[in-house]
């Protein structure tokens, strides 16, 4: 897992009887090993498109994804994903759905127990290994969302809004959480949200999309120190520029706003 | 005198007084109905309708002694009778369940086949008894009977249920590795299961009638139904009511199983 993420000219086009629908144009990208890298757009702009391109859950119309120089196709456990709605199997207990893809990779029963239990450690769920998923808090599903990601080892964890669903005060807590797991694991993201004020909060670097068709409007370093002030003028500073750069991109700011900080 | 006076009082919150309640209402419905049963029986005077005690009474005799027709006890005929259902039921799980896992998976065969199955579903089973006893036998007729009964419900369910799984568990499988293959077996599979309980539950009740049905176009072979049909031939009445008291058990019996498996498999399986 030392690899480059190399995204290349991504281009996707939706196709109707009637009409051709841009998603996405020309998103060009490289990812640093280790890095955090939110992308924040217009609401239905094509983020989550972009996010299952590289997962190889989409074809692209064109341009290409490739890690360590070599081209992905199709999904694979190099690119692990992360949902907003969880996506946990609820047949399974806590420790079958961090199992899963190394019963995938038929990895023997011991070892996967194993494995598992470590990445259930780190995600602060010790304790509920035997627990079904129905019993578990929202917060707490989505840690056992993101063990079972990180198990396969992922070059890159895709995360698609993964604390859109959650309310603020977990939501805060899931943040402070995921950047001590990233720690521990030195893995890279890529991750998807509507809040600025999480992404402000999280990344080492913000992609800036346009609305629909989706492109890069602007890359924006964040250097500021980790655990992050949200209350420092620097952070404010940083919010209010990328906040003020998305409703550039909105014809109606008077409702897109809005929804840009729902999630705060 | 007091603390017992206290446990005579009704309390909705306690789950033993409702469960008593419960039980207290079906018991006063089934006496009621056996009441009704009893005095029309009396009024009407009519060979082919006996008392409930001479049922009972025959019912008795047939569990010690059998009949002398089929020279079986009851027992002996509802053996015959669950052996077969049973064998429907497998058999029908063991073809209903992966066809419509596919059906659901894979709209090249849905088309391919649903012309067919439209035209075939809406046949009653007991339809298709007169064939399936002369080509195949007086065991594995009344079989077949029960498996087409069971089939439709399991298939439409298994590929409702196919239809109905959230996207994101294929595609959280996908980004874990899982090739077509072990999507299906292991989210497909399991993510359908309370639908394939559905459908059994269902294909039971129809599974039941199917087996009774054919077992009584049937002249040889045994079974519930069989033992029906011959004791209404000679006429022996209270012989044709304990067999349809038994069937009326048996149903139950399997319905309940239907239900409780239901319970238990959707549970398990933490999808309510």
């Amino acid at each position: 897992m030392s690899e480059k993420i190399v995204i290349n000219h991504l281009r996707k086009v939706y196709k109707t009887d009637e009409q051709e629908t841009v998603a996405l144009e020309d998103f060009s990208l490289e990812i640093q090993k280790g890095e955090l890298i939110s992308i924040v757009g217009p609401s239905g702009c094509g983020k989550t498109t972009l996010l299952r391109l590289i997962a190889g859950l989409m074809e692209p119309s064109s341009g290409e994804v490739s890690i360590g120089g070599k081209k992905c196709t199709g999904p694979g456990p190099d690119r692990g994903m992360v949902f907003q709605e969880f996506a946990l199997f609820p047949w399974r207990s806590v420790r079958k759905n961090v199992e899963f893809g190394l019963e995938i990779a038929g990895v023997p029963a011991e070892q996967r127990r194993k494995t598992a239990e470590r990445y259930i450690r780190a995600v602060g769920l010790e304790g509920f290994e035997d627990h079904r998923v129905h019993e578990l808090s929202g917060g707490m599903k989505q840690r056992v969302g993101i063990a079972r990601a990180l198990v396969t080892k992922p070059d890159v964890l895709l995360m698609d809004e993964p604390f859109g669903a959650l309310d603020a005060q977990t939501r805060n807590i899931m943040q402070g959480e995921l950047l001590r797991i990233v720690e521990k694991t030195d893995t890279t993201i890529l991750f998807v949200t509507h809040s600025v004020d999480e992404a402000v909060y999280l990344s080492d670097r913000i992609v800036v999309l346009t609305k629909r068709p989706a492109s890069i409007k602007d890359i924006v370093n964040i250097d500021l120190p980790r655990p992050r002030d949200r209350a420092s003028p620097e952070f404010i500073r940083l919010r209010k520029q990328i906040l003020t750069e998305l409703e550039d991109e909105n014809v109606r700011p008077a409702v897109n706003v809005e929804a840009l900080n729902g999630g705060k | 005198m007091d603390l017992s006076l206290k446990y005579l009082v009704y309390d909705k919150d306690n789950r033993h007084h409702r469960m008593l309640r419960r039980g207290i209402i079906a018991a006063v419905s089934l006496v009621v109905f056996v009441l009704i049963w009893w005095n029309l029986s009396l009024l009407l005077d009519n060979p082919a309708i006996p008392t409930p005690q001479t049922t009972w009474e025959a019912l008795v005799f047939l569990f010690q002694n059998g009949d002398s027709i089929s020279g079986m006890t009851m027992w002996g005929h509802m053996g015959i009778s669950l052996e077969r259902f049973f064998s429907g039921l497998l058999l029908a799980l063991a073809v209903a369940v992966p066809f419509g896992l596919l059906l659901g998976y894979s709209d090249t065969l849905k088309e391919f086949s649903s012309a067919t199955l439209e035209a075939l579903r809406p046949i009653a089973p007991i339809a298709w008894a007169p064939i399936f006893l002369f080509t195949v036998g007086y065991t594995w007729g009344p079989i077949l009977v029960v498996f087409v009964g069971i089939f439709f419900p399991v298939l439409t369910n298994t590929t409702f249920g196919v239809k109905k799984i959230d996207p994101n568990w294929v595609d959280a499988a996908k980004t874990l590795g899982a090739t077509k293959v072990q999507t299906f077996v292991k989210v497909m599979l399991p993510a359908a299961v309370p639908y394939i309980m559905n459908g059994l539950r269902i294909g039971m009740g129809v599974g039941w009638m199917c087996i009774v049905a054919s077992e009584l176009y049937a002249s040889f072979g045994g079974g519930v139904g069989y033992f029906i049909s011959i004791q209404a031939q000679m006429g022996y009445w209270p012989n044709v009511y304990a067999g349809i008291v038994i069937i009326a058990i048996l149903g139950i019996l399997t319905t309940s199983l239907a239900d409780y498996l239901h319970k238990v498999i959707t549970r398990r399986m933490g999808i309510e």
